[in-house]
């Protein structure tokens, strides 16, 4: 049995893989002791198989955990009092960041402040150059000096990062060396092992926030740990990451920045497996609808695209993590997103969002602002006796009340056609976030298909896949817990890199290759170490490339981890072209290609298959009604209201209609069709 | 409910999702070109723009772009493209630069496309603008400030040239450019970028008139015009209405020894929802590379308005355009230029003295609105650097470096953004990485670092300067030219806010000595030699004595202001110390000693 628990900031989620099926059970988080909540939610499992705690953890062999702890820490700032060492004349690297500004003309918003603030800012005398070389020698008593201040201020974590310090580690190395002697019990981490990447701005920051979550979550994983063991798990823990993989908990205590993007993450390796199974490996668009966010990422030729570039908060106002995690497009739109009109009388949808408290109107928890699902409710996508199984009563009068006073009678619009241009505008933005991502990656949407997960992804997911004109849409059966079931399936992984630049027409093929055996090297040993025993171990090389005189690089897969002779670098070069050709329309096939990092993965299969099915519920209700809903097209239609459960695979449903589980309701527009996958999903076509 | 109000009401809804697609439009056009660029100016700095028009010419969208690139111009620049060629079809693409026909400086080369439907009907027009890393200029610098007209300049000048007939390329003028462009291999590949972009925003476009219907898009256009000026309206009413001439001036240059005087006279309307800048009182075009274009006269003046009504709600579009009025007049410095007269720096010097006067004259006419002065620019740490590479076999290199800039203004209520660069610039382009700069060129930054003490106080402060200390590597000689604006006139504060820090450019020779430098200068370096740069500090707004003494103790605390100048300038009174964590806020006597303050003052 494996177990899958996610800790947000309203539910824990558990997923429990039993065999062939899978289960869900909540839990209420408890932000005072979260480990609380994993306990509850796995009391619950327990209780509905008719075990007690300690029985049923024992037949647990992996427990995956994703938590929002480092995020929320560093949102809160409860994070450990932090030090940063840097080059001398640099001290600033962390104010001036890369500059960058949104919203020419918006001074509401102040410049940022930096992670680590300047008074805990310490400049070391020393200095390689691009070359590496060594330009000023470590004054090694000047690090003494600063080590005696960092005890008097009492700081908890240090972070180190060096100009350079990628093509040259020594002496950052030894400020390592020295901060273990004298400091002994201070969290430290230096940026040339945390995160080998060029640009000093990025990699100091990861290395901050990396050393500044240390000591909180060696604390939580520790507890976490020794908590479930008491309770009388046996197994394997894992953490989920950043990357869409899994490491084990310990290893991320030792660098907890890999957890802080891993939420998002796991969408797209549930999506990797559905594109995979139910569209032969199309590219897939999977897009991840909340109650207050819409998370799109990607999925090409079975690799899903990572960035650097990925913030905490909003892009240039927050801090940069500087870190390799799935490449993801996050909006503020979702079920909870707030309509209203503007003063220049436009139909806005969002920033504000109601979230899940007080949420919805209808809900009638106290919310007063007519949301994304209100409008659902009033054009009959949502049954308001059906919601969430038939457990939650809403109230549509309500709703329509809000919407017509705060929005149709200031549109002067009926109240359906509001709901209905209210949905459309959700739409395009949801459209918007996916062409953003989709034309960084170069990727054509009409060739896609967009998987939807989340409660709430059904009510528009049709919509948003007509409108860019996708090959289709699929709901997995699982795609209410999308990223539970994507840490089920995700591998044991890590990713190396080293940063060696050379160019084509001078290429250096001992050093290239000198580089990708020691990166190799290191993937065999992690197969070796946490990966002892996995089914499969992959490792997959690649090139962070560009045409010279370029400065963002472009990932290109490398067949096999070494370059021998003039034909495979001239594979190598076409493999460049075409990918930059494919992401930006345009190559210069006569330009020489300038190589820059050098990466290896290495991935550990630790279990067969994908994931398992959800059973079907007892007392599905009726398989088949009728009723009303609402199209901006059409009008008021009688459309047929299907069980998702209850649905052949050779029984196509036509729109319009409405598909519903207990977990989800999908509505499937006029002029589209719906068939039931071999897998249990749904794809629709137009 | 009447047949126009319920079209009214459709349109509130279809006039949403059309500009939330045109936003989605411009967007794809700017990743397109930040990602593919060669030059550093482009793929590092960010310095380009991407617009969209009308096919009457009008700006209707645009990416996140540079205020100065994009306000007025583009406009002015497609009508030049349809008085010279009647006819457009589709498969056009035109290269323009003429700073004499509405683009601004000659550096800025403009990649302009016809969106034509299927009928052979002119819908809209895409346009690129992207600063060259070189443009032929007789000196390896795209600004030159001390030059006496457009030949002394020596930029080549393309007014509205078919660059491609049926999406080929003309490979006569693309001759012509690698000709001529000292970096011939990085100019093809910023073209390449470019191109990338406006095709990319031509076939998005396209598939959305098909969509939608082209009448449709028209009448959105219409609505989106409409909307923004009532926002326009809106927003000017929140101001109190009043009128003030302000006399700013450009520090003394190559050609100019005194300086170039400018007047900006603002008159705000807050009833009719009108703002008027006059900036036709001023001097004649003179003889240096400083004169603006009409463009980025236009839009230097309307920076200062939408800086200064403190509301990003109103769409920056034609329609908004209609409630402002610059009144500039032929042959004037800060006006429409006359060929020859250069304006090589058209872009950023003299016209930040146009934004940062009107932002102030709006901040004076009404509290709680306008801003102080942003930081004048163009130190050494932002200058164009040149040589050749002995690391990559001596190929020659040119680039515009962002390395030491910062320059916000205080505002009505925050403090200066650090990372503005310039008033017109608005922070839309990047700061240089050390070791991004250092891999890409034969450079050595020995230091960057804000400096103490070069805020202009203010209840909201400005940002501080920036230190910079940069040379060539070993085996490399190297040259950095800069027009450097703010040695003596430095950037003003507002409503008793101080004044920013000024500008100072200095050599740092084999002996370690400092030599000072002039403020427009190539510099010549060899190994071991140095350039030292301090940027401009923003203008303070408000009195210091009104900061909340929180924030106060914060920048002392960060080291932004030393412990002399909180107690003097700002009146703030401490207890406990820095080292043990415990210092505070003495309330009462920080009360007392600004009432003192306060009386001398």
């Amino acid at each position: 049995m494996r177990l899958a628990c996610d800790t947000g900031g309203t539910f824990t989620d558990l997923v429990v893989e039993d065999g062939d099926e899978i289960r869900l059970f909540k839990a209420s988080t408890t932000p005072d002791d979260p480990v609380r909540g994993v306990l509850d939610a796995l009391a619950l499992a327990a209780a509905h198989y008719g075990l007690d705690r300690k029985d049923f953890l024992a037949r647990g062999q992996m427990f995956i955990h994703g938590t929002t702890r480092a995020i929320n820490a560093i949102l809160t700032g409860n994070t450990a009092k932090t030090a940063f060492l840097t080059t001398e004349g640099h001290r600033d690297v962390l104010v001036i960041r890369e500059g960058g500004r949104i919203e020419p003309f918006n001074f509401t918003v102040p410049y940022p402040e930096p992670y680590v603030p300047r008074r805990l800012t310490f400049e070391v005398p020393e200095r390689i150059n691009a070359a590496g070389k060594v330009v000023q020698a470590l004054d090694e008593a000047a690090v003494l000096g600063i080590i005696e201040q960092l005890k008097e201020q009492q700081v908890e974590a240090v972070g180190v990062c060096l100009l350079w310090s990628v093509m040259n580690a020594q002496h950052e190395r030894r400020i390592g060396e020295l901060l273990a002697e004298h400091l002994p019990n201070v969290s430290v981490t230096l940026s040339h092992v945390l995160n080998p990447t060029l640009r000093e701005y990025r990699r100091a920051s990861a290395t901050v926030i990396d050393a500044s979550l240390k000591p909180l979550m060696f604390k939580y994983l520790n507890g976490l740990t020794n908590r479930l063991r008491e309770a009388g798990f046996a197994g394997r823990t894992l953490m989920v990451t950043s990357g869409g993989g899994i490491m084990d908990a310990e290893a991320v205590a030792r660098a907890p920045i890999h957890s802080i993007n891993s939420g998002p993450a796991m969408a797209p390796v549930a999506g990797r497996y559905y594109a995979e199974r139910d569209f032969g490996n199309a590219v897939a668009i999977v897009a991840d609808t909340g109650g207050t966010s819409y998370d799109v990422s990607l999925v090409r030729d079975g690799r899903i695209p990572w960035t650097r570039e990925t913030w905490l908060g909003q892009r240039f106002r927050g801090h940069m993590t500087g870190f390799p995690s799935v490449d993801v497009k996050s909006i503020g739109a979702g079920g909870g997103s707030i309509a209203w009109v503007d003063s220049g009388g436009l139909l806005q949808v969002g920033p504000k969002s109601a979230g899940s408290t007080p949420g919805p109107v209808a809900y009638g928890k106290g919310g007063t602002e007519p949301t994304v699902t209100d409008c659902s409710i009033i054009l009959g996508y949502i049954d308001p006796d059906f919601f969430l199984g038939g457990t939650m009563a809403l109230d549509r009068d309500a709703a329509v009340a809000a919407l017509k006073e705060k929005v149709a009678d200031r549109l002067g619009l009926s109240v359906e056609e509001t709901a209905a241009a209210v949905l459309a505008l959700a739409t395009e933005k949801m459209v918007g976030a996916i062409d953003e991502i989709t034309v960084n990656q170069g990727i054509d949407p009409s060739t896609a298909i967009l998987i939807g997960g989340g409660g709430a992804a059904g009510l528009n997911a049709v919509a948003v896949g007509k409108r860019l004109g996708c090959a289709g849409v699929l709901i997995p059966e699982a795609g209410a817990v999308l990223s539970a079931a994507g840490a089920l399936m995700s591998e044991l992984s890590s990713d190396y890199a080293q940063m060696l630049f050379t160019v084509s027409d001078r290429f250096q093929f001992d050093s290239v290759n000198e580089v990708l055996a020691k990166l190799e090297s290191r993937c065999q040993a992690f197969a070796a170490g946490p990966g002892e025993g996995a089914l499969e171990v992959v490792t997959e090389f690649s090139v962070e490339a560009r045409y010279p005189h370029q400065i963002w690089e472009i990932e290109v897969p490398l067949g096999r981890g070494r370059i021998e002779g003039q034909a495979e670098l001239d594979a190598l070069k076409q493999a460049f072209h075409a990918t930059h050709k494919d992401i930006f329309e345009i190559s210069d096939p006569n330009s020489e290609v300038e190589f820059v990092t050098w990466r290896a993965k290495v991935r550990c299969r630790l279990r067969e298959g994908g994931s398992g099915r959800l059973p079907t519920p007892e007392g599905s209700g009726p398989m088949m009604a009728r009723r009303q809903i609402y199209f901006a097209a059409t009008g008021w239609v009688d459309a047929p209201v299907v069980r998702f459960e209850a649905m052949a695979a050779d029984e196509p449903v036509t729109g319009p209609a409405v598909i519903e589980s207990s977990f989800t309701t999908v509505v499937v527009d006029p002029d589209t069709t719906a068939v039931r996958t071999e897998g249990g999903g749904l794809r629709v076509t137009f | 409910m009447t047949a126009s109000a319920a079209q009214k009401a459709r349109d509130g809804v279809r006039t949403a999702i059309l500009s939330s697609r045109m936003e989605s439009i411009a967007r794809k056009m700017q990743n397109t070109l930040f990602r593919t660029a060669r030059s550093g100016i482009l793929n590092t700095a960010h310095d380009f723009s991407c617009v969209i028009l009308t096919a009457d010419c009008r700006f209707l969208a645009a990416a996140e772009s540079l205020p100065i690139h994009t306000l007025i111009g583009p406009d002015l620049m497609c009508q030049a493209v349809k008085k010279h060629h009647p006819v457009l079809k589709r498969g056009d693409c035109f290269l323009h630069n003429s700073p004499y026909e509405g683009n601004s400086h000659a550096a800025d080369h403009c990649l302009i496309v016809p969106v034509v439907d299927d009928e052979g009907i002119l819908r809209f027009f895409v346009l690129a603008k992207a600063h060259q890393a070189d443009c032929g200029n007789s000196r390896p610098s795209t600004y030159l400030g001390d030059v006496v007209d457009v030949y002394q300049e020596g930029a080549l000048i393309f007014s509205a040239t078919k660059i491609q007939s049926d999406y080929q390329n003309n490979d006569d003028i693309i001759r012509m450019c690698k000709a001529r462009i000292r970096v011939p291999e990085q100019w093809w590949g910023d073209y390449l970028a470019s191109l990338g972009s406006v095709r990319i925003g031509e076939r998005e476009l396209l598939a959305l008139g098909r969509e939608v219907g082209w009448d449709v898009l028209e009448d959105y256009a219409e609505a989106w015009f409409d909307y923004s000026e009532k926002k326009m309206v809106d927003a000017i009413g929140r101001l109190k209405s009043g009128r003030r001439v302000i006399h700013a001036a450009h520090d003394p240059f190559p050609g100019v020894p005194d300086g170039i005087p400018v007047k900006v006279d603002v008159t705000v309307d807050a009833l009719a929802g009108k703002i008027t800048v006059d900036l036709r009182d001023n001097p004649d075009c003179q003889p240096c590379g400083l004169n603006l274009t009409e463009g980025t006269s236009v839009s230097a003046a309307m920076v200062g308005i939408y800086n200064g009504i403190i509301d990003h709600g109103v769409p920056a579009n034609a329609g908004s355009f209609r409630r402002i009025e610059v009144l500039v007049r032929e042959n004037c410095c800060v006006g429409i230029p006359r060929h020859p007269f250069s304006c090589s720096v058209a872009t950023t010097n003299l016209a930040d003295r146009v934004s940062n006067p009107v932002q102030r004259a709006i901040a004076e006419i009404s509290a709680g609105h306008g801003m102080a002065e942003t930081g004048p620019i163009m130190a050494p740490g932002m200058g164009v650097i040149s040589g050749k590479d002995p690391r990559n076999h001596d190929e020659p290199f040119v680039n515009q470096v962002h390395i030491g800039v910062t320059g916000g203004a205080g505002t009505a209520v925050t403090d200066g953004f650090l990372s503005i660069i310039h008033a017109g610039n608005a922070g839309m382009c990047r700061i240089d990485c050390i070791e991004v700069d250092e891999l890409h060129h034969p450079i050595f930054i020995k230091a960057r670092y804000l400096v103490p003490d070069t805020e202009g106080a203010g209840t909201f402060r400005g940002a501080p300067s920036a230190y910079t200390e940069l040379g060539p590597i070993d085996g490399c000689t190297m040259q950095v030219l800069y027009t450097a604006d703010g040695t003596i006139n430095v950037a003003e504060g507002t409503r008793g806010g101080g004044k920013g820090g000024p500008v100072r450019a200095m050599k740092r020779e084999l002996d370690g000595s400092l030599t000072k430098l002039p403020p427009c200068y190539g510099v010549t370096l060899k190994p071991g030699e140095l350039v030292v740069s301090y940027s401009a500090g923003g203008g303070g707004y408000g009195s210091p004595l009104e900061r909340d003494p929180a924030r106060v103790l914060h920048d002392l605390m960060e080291g932004w202001i030393s412990a002399e100048r909180a107690r003097s300038v700002y009146g703030l009174v401490t207890t406990g110390s820095l080292v043990d964590g415990t210092l505070a806020v003495d309330q009462a006597a920080t009360r007392s000693l600004r009432a003192s303050l306060r009386q001398t003052q």
